[in-house]
């Protein structure tokens, strides 16, 4: 992404591309493609789908441009929206099916040793795991607020639900993800002290 | 509760090393997110209007009186005039008369010739 992008809005992208322009294509692309996938990852456990909702969610930006009116929404919320939607019309479909926990690969980080690289490998696999045993809407909540680091007002706006929703969400959430993970403490190489 | 605290804390600390390793977005996928976004680019693009198709004339008189309803109506409308006209019903005035005009024998010119009487005068 250029320097100049950087500094112009999503919103002011979207028209940009809206009226021709490729190059503002590129640019929300890289901008915002990371941000779906990554929430799509926490919330389908699935790499694949996770690839499905990103690129079907980036497709409906692009149809929707043509309509987009800046200032009325933020484009990063409203992609957020139908992000989710997606995840829950996928997980609808999918009730029943196999669904993969441990498909959350972790990159190999140089600086740290095999066995510390393994352990937190250990641990993020844990998490992903106890994240899909929460139900669907606090498992959105919780990715939202403390993977996505949004405030808890946009979460509403993309949720749909009051602000009070989603902090009682997020509370049920982190507290239900705290009792699973306890279980796991000793093997995931916490101590007691 | 003071379990419940570190655990709590353990879980923010989780959470930070999740968002530290956020997961890369696939070179494939991007390259497909952008061959939609140039798919929709072509689609959206304006197109040049096209010269509306010419049409016959009667039909552009037929949609400037309003369409066959109204066509439908004006004939009604011109059938009975001239049937008034024609034939007026006994309770309407003679137009005829109206404009001055008597239905008299002696508008009828020659009536009372015959055609000997014409071909004797020419003979004389």
């Amino acid at each position: 992404m250029s320097r100049a992008a950087e500094e112009v809005s999503d919103d002011a992208l979207l028209v940009l591309y809206a009226n021709g322009d490729g190059r503002a294509a590129a640019d929300l692309t890289a901008r915002l493609s990371p941000r779906v996938f990554g929430v799509a990852m926490r919330v389908m456990g699935n790499r694949a789908e996770a690839e499905d909702v990103t690129q079907e969610a980036m497709l409906r930006l692009w149809k929707m441009a043509p309509e987009w009116r800046p200032g009325e929404a933020q484009v990063s919320t409203w992609l957020y929206r139908v992000a989710m939607n997606l995840c829950i019309d996928r997980k609808r479909r999918a009730r029943g099916g196999h669904v993969e926990l441990d498909a959350v690969p972790e990159p190999p980080d140089p600086a740290r040793s095999a066995a510390e690289a393994m352990q937190e490998g250990a641990r993020q696999d844990a998490l992903q795991s106890a994240l899909m045993q929460l139900p669907e809407r606090q498992r959105q909540a919780v990715v939202l607020r403390h993977l996505e680091e949004l405030s808890n007002p946009e979460i509403a706006g993309i949720m749909d639900i009051s602000v009070e929703a989603v902090e009682s969400l997020t509370a049920r959430g982190k507290r239900a993800l705290a009792a699973v993970l306890a279980g796991r403490r000793e093997e995931l190489g916490y101590s007691d002290g | 509760m003071a379990e419940t605290d570190k655990a709590l804390q353990e879980l923010e600390d989780l959470f930070a090393a999740a968002r530290a390793e956020r997961p890369a977005v696939p070179d494939r996928l991007t390259a497909a997110i952008l061959e939609d976004a140039a798919r929709e680019r072509l689609r959206a693009e304006p197109v040049a209007p096209r010269r509306p198709a010419r049409r016959p004339l009667w039909r552009q008189l037929a949609e400037a009186v309003g369409g066959w309803p109204a066509m439908g109506g004006l004939a009604a409308a011109s059938a009975a005039g001239l049937w008034i006209g024609l034939a007026p019903p006994s309770f309407v005035p003679d137009p005829v008369a109206l404009a001055g005009y008597e239905d008299s024998s002696t508008a009828v010119p020659y009536e009372n010739y015959d055609m000997a009487v014409m071909l004797s005068e020419d003979l004389q």
